[in-house]
């Protein structure tokens, strides 16, 4: 009797327990830690300039949070970036078409080659990882093909605004991840196309037989996958200043791990984008921090592995407590 | 009989290598490029003819310390790290550093030869703060803004091996320059096959812009220095081993006891070129030139199939760049020097406004191939 009177006193809150909540917790420690052993980490300057290297996985890392949520997963996204980084540089300097419109263009581009993986993947049942796998070659090779291995320079100065340049001080991609990660949390947990997310994630068939249009809707996430890279490889293009096909190789597996590092399952259903935007930094900053503090290259590799480990961890000890 | 058939071959063979030298004079080589030459004086000084001097056009930093004498950190950001070639810029900036004893070396960079990977590379080190950095470009545009940034904090910033674009670093060290090329290639044909032999080339192809500046080079040094010498064709291989080893097979075929040596344009038709001559058991009787790293080359040098292998040493060139930034930091080296002190390597002259030649290419034979592994 007093025992269970003990535990009820000690229950820990229930906000305490989500793996986002966990998540942000550790990042702050973390935070702590890198900052007493390097004076120059926790610096305005320093966190101002890691928002602006983190941008483009952020960017892709909202969408994929909608996909994989889905229960999907989109593998092609690092190759899109190339075919875009392609496009844009192409359309300008060999179509002569004006810069902005190339922009918009490469943007469509992206869209476009989302919207191919999502319509087969709807349409002709292909899994998502069998897809996105074969697009990710097949878009990476587009851009090879295009580009013939040579790359695009001498982008006019207003160009590098978006990648280089600051507003109020902050870096001016920063801004453009703000307002889109407000607009994603939004989008995920306000709005019924959100809930549907969940709901095709939590039980596909169950979803169907509500009358969701389980098609649309996956379509839809596709397509955004596909023009957030197109976004991606825009900001990317604009801060190192030249168009290349290898741009991007490898994005899939940092913005994966930085959704599924903040909590959303990858068997789809749960997630959020709060717990993705942590996620990202905790990657970004654990990078930069254990560089700072001389840490080197291949053995930063090797202690991001292990903390993704651990996250994963401690979501499965929490969902199992859960049940 | 025997004399007769020899008096007869050597005939032809002034008649052949006549027309063919007429010929020359006449016609580029086939792959050489349209462009200006400018070979090496013939002796071993290997002066170049006086070029006009180009002003420097390299950037500064602003307010750097001034570190004279003091010890610097720098660090080394190659394209990427785990590779034979890299270790071996880096064994040569540690050996420098010893040697110097006021620089410590780090060298620290992506495991894949990756632009954006290297671009966060150098930038933390920006944040971290060091007195130098030494890269190699995975792209000269792309790696520009950080090295700007670099020098706006005031970080000395030189280059080797890959350039950035000239402003966003002071110097770079130019491992090899296109008439250095030639005239090693010449130069090494010319002693093992002797100054009237006649020689073929495999190359990529006619256009590929590295292969085609090499060729034309020493077609140039060629017609200078050895006169004598006749070629005989070159064959276009892509960069495909196979064709290679096919198209070299061809050229020994056809030619027979005409052709005396052969000269490997690129990494892969070098050793495709030596496997072609061990296969064909001309070994000893068909010399092979090329630029090839001395791994593929080793087997061939062992067995006495392949005498000199033409390439810059690394070790050498991470000793150079390392002295640079020293001589940088210590005010010694500055825009509009025309030469800078590189230790054991002695002086090494700026060309090009803010390079600094490496010196001639470093020839690897059987006897010092073993100290390199890449």
């Amino acid at each position: 009797m007093s025992l269970a009177i003990e535990t009820k006193t000690f229950r820990v809150p229930r906000w305490l327990k989500r793996h986002e909540t966990l998540l942000a917790i550790i990042l702050l420690i973390a935070l702590v830690g890198l900052g007493l052993l390097n004076d120059r980490f926790l610096t305005l300057d320093n966190l101002l300039n890691q928002g602006r290297l983190m941008t483009e996985i952020g960017l892709i890392a909202l969408p994929m949070t909608f996909v994989i949520i889905t229960g999907g997963i989109d593998l092609s996204v690092g190759a899109i970036v190339g075919l875009c980084a392609i496009m844009l540089g192409y359309s300008w300097k060999t179509f002569g078409f004006p810069l902005p419109l190339a922009i918009v263009f490469s943007l469509f581009v992206g869209a476009l080659a989302g919207f191919i993986n999502g319509l087969v993947i709807t349409r002709v049942k292909v899994p998502p990882l069998i897809m996105t796998i074969a697009t990710l070659a097949l878009y990476r090779g587009l851009a090879e093909g295009i580009s013939q291995a040579h790359s695009v320079r001498g982008y006019p100065e207003w160009f590098y605004f978006l990648g280089q340049g600051d507003v109020f001080g902050v870096p001016t991609q920063l801004l453009l991840l703000l307002v889109l990660i407000v607009i994603a949390g939004i989008v995920l947990d306000r709005t019924t196309f959100g809930r549907a997310l969940y709901a095709i994630g939590a039980n596909e068939t169950a979803a169907r037989f509500s009358a969701l249009s389980v098609d649309r809707v996956k379509l839809i996430v596709y397509t955004l996958s596909g023009f957030a890279s197109g976004l991606a490889a825009w900001v990317l293009v604009s801060r190192v200043t030249t168009t290349r096909m290898d741009m991007g190789i490898g994005y899939e597996l940092d913005v994966i791990a930085a959704v599924v590092l903040g909590g959303t399952s990858i068997f789809g259903g749960s997630g959020t984008i709060w717990g993705t935007v942590i996620g990202l930094v905790m990657i970004q900053l654990l990078k930069n921090g254990l560089a700072l503090t001389g840490v080197k290259g291949d053995a930063t590799i090797v202690v991001i592995g292990i903390a993704l480990i651990l996250s994963v961890l401690i979501a499965s000890s929490l969902q199992r407590r859960r049940d | 009989m025997k004399a007769s058939l020899l008096t007869t071959t050597t005939a032809a063979m002034f008649a052949l290598s006549f027309a063919a030298g007429a010929a020359n004079a006449a016609s580029k080589w086939d792959g050489a490029d349209d462009l200006p030459t400018s070979p090496l004086a013939c002796d071993a000084s290997g002066a170049a003819a006086p070029a006009a001097a180009k002003p420097y056009d390299g950037g500064q930093p602003t307010n750097a310390p001034d570190k004279s004498g003091k010890e610097i950190t720098v660090v080394d950001v190659p394209k990427l790290i785990g590779i034979g070639y890299f270790n071996a810029t880096s064994k040569g900036m540690q050996d420098a550093a010893k040697e110097l004893g006021n620089v410590k070396v780090t060298t620290d960079g992506p495991t894949e030869a990756k632009i954006d990977e290297q671009i966060k590379f150098i930038d933390n080190y920006i944040t971290r703060g060091v007195d130098g950095v030494m890269f190699a470009a995975n792209d000269p545009v792309a790696i520009a803004p950080v090295l700007k940034k670099a020098l706006s904090k005031g970080i000395h910033v030189v280059g080797y091996d890959a350039n950035s674009t000239p402003d966003a670093r002071e110097w770079f060290v130019n491992q090899a320059e296109f008439n250095g090329i030639g005239k090693s290639m010449v130069d090494s044909m010319a002693k093992e096959i002797g100054e009237d032999g006649s020689f073929a080339i495999v190359t990529s192809t006619f256009t590929t812009p590295n292969q085609a500046r090499w060729i034309a080079e020493m077609q140039a040094y060629a017609e200078k220095c050895h006169p004598k010498m006749t070629w005989l064709e070159t064959v276009e291989a892509q960069e495909d081993n196979n064709l290679s080893f096919n198209q070299a097979t061809t050229l020994i075929n056809k030619y027979g006891d005409k052709l005396k040596g052969l000269f490997g344009m690129t990494s892969v038709a070098t050793p495709a070129s030596a496997e072609a001559v061990t296969k064909a058991g001309q070994c000893g009787k068909i010399a092979v030139v090329g630029l090839a790293t001395p791994n593929a080359m080793k087997p061939y040098l062992k067995t006495d199939c392949v005498k000199s292998v033409v390439l810059w040493n690394p070790i050498d060139l991470g000793y150079a760049a390392t002295y640079v930034l020293r001589a940088v930091a210590d005010g010694k080296l500055k825009p509009g020097a025309a030469s800078v002190d590189a230790g054991k390597l002695g002086k090494l002259n700026v060309v090009n406004g803010s390079e600094i030649l490496l010196g001639p290419p470093f020839i690897y034979t059987k006897e010092n191939i073993d100290k390199f592994d890449f």
